[in-house]
């Protein structure tokens, strides 16, 4: 069994929304782990996902630590470096498709707008974050990683891109304010751009 | 992220609550359990609670018996989500 830390724990970025991400390393299957605190895979899996050049392996490349090996060994540095990440274009217009089902929810007034608007906010961070895979030197993993694009940063306001990453804190972790109904109403008016954003940048890589 | 979806709806359609249920995390329902004033003991929230550990054992996806119990597990989670329904419809 191996347990590491992962994401901005280990790039010190921290701040008061930050969580911390562990992963547990299993032989087949351990119910000892509660799935809400540690994302658990099989070293099968880990293995897999190393072989496809898969971005969650490129995170775990590049910003794991070590919390606790069974066996002295450190597993995932001694996999190496992961295969290059060639599922760019597909992985962003999934992400793109998962933006746009969600944007259309918020759209039409979804019961349901605090975990749309969350979901949105997962959509950008991930297509981001493959974006930046396909330039491994700019390679960006955080929650920020769409206003840090350093080609083409996100075109969405710093309130909005808050209240985005506050519905995301709400839908998973259960914290933080109520998001109101005129900020609902400022992040709907700027999701025609997101939407333009994504096109472009899928544009270049097609 | 469908499942979560459909769930979310069947719960936040349901009444005018306080609050809507924003996720399926432990968290989150705890939270709207409270918010909403609705007991831990409530029909709803073992039902609630019951998806979302299945759910996130689907998310994990990645111990290697989840692909022998995907169909199961997925099977469960509609019927807890059709009871789900039941109890707030």
């Amino acid at each position: 069994m191996h347990i590491y830390a992962f994401g901005s724990i280990c790039r010190g970025d921290v701040d008061k929304n930050s969580d911390i991400d562990l992963i547990a390393l299993v032989e087949g299957f351990d119910d000892r782990f509660d799935p809400s605190t540690f994302s658990i895979y099989s070293y099968k899996r880990i293995k897999e996902i190393w072989e496809a050049g898969n971005p969650f392996a490129w995170h775990l490349a590049t910003e794991s630590r070590l919390v606790f090996s069974s066996d002295q060994s450190d597993f995932l540095v001694d996999l190496g470096v992961p295969n290059e990440y060639r599922n760019m274009r597909s992985d962003c217009e999934k992400f793109a498709r998962i933006f746009h089902d969600a944007a259309r929810a918020i759209e039409s007034g979804t019961e349901s707008m605090v975990f749309e608007l969350s979901t949105v906010f997962l959509a950008i961070r991930n297509f981001a974050t493959c974006f930046s895979l396909g330039t491994p030197t700019q390679s960006d993993f955080s929650r920020f990683s769409a206003k840090r694009l350093k080609e083409a940063p996100v075109p969405i306001s710093s309130s909005s891109f808050s209240i985005l990453e506050r519905a995301r804190i709400l839908s998973t972790r259960g914290k933080g304010d109520a998001i109101l109904p005129s900020e609902t109403h400022s992040v709907k008016s700027e999701l025609d751009s997101v939407n333009q954003w994504m096109n472009e940048l899928l544009n270049r890589i097609r | 992220m469908d499942s979560q979806r459909e769930v979310l709806g069947i719960v936040n359609r349901s009444s005018d609550w306080s609050e809507e249920l924003c996720g399926l995390s432990e968290s989150s329902i705890s939270r709207w359990l409270q918010v909403n004033s609705l007991p831990n003991s409530s029909r709803v929230a073992v039902l609630l609670r019951q998806i979302s550990e299945k759910l996130f054992f689907l998310a994990t996806k990645s111990q290697e018996q989840v692909t022998e119990e995907y169909k199961a597990l997925s099977k469960d989670l509609q019927l807890l989500a059709n009871d789900l329904q039941t109890e707030l419809g």
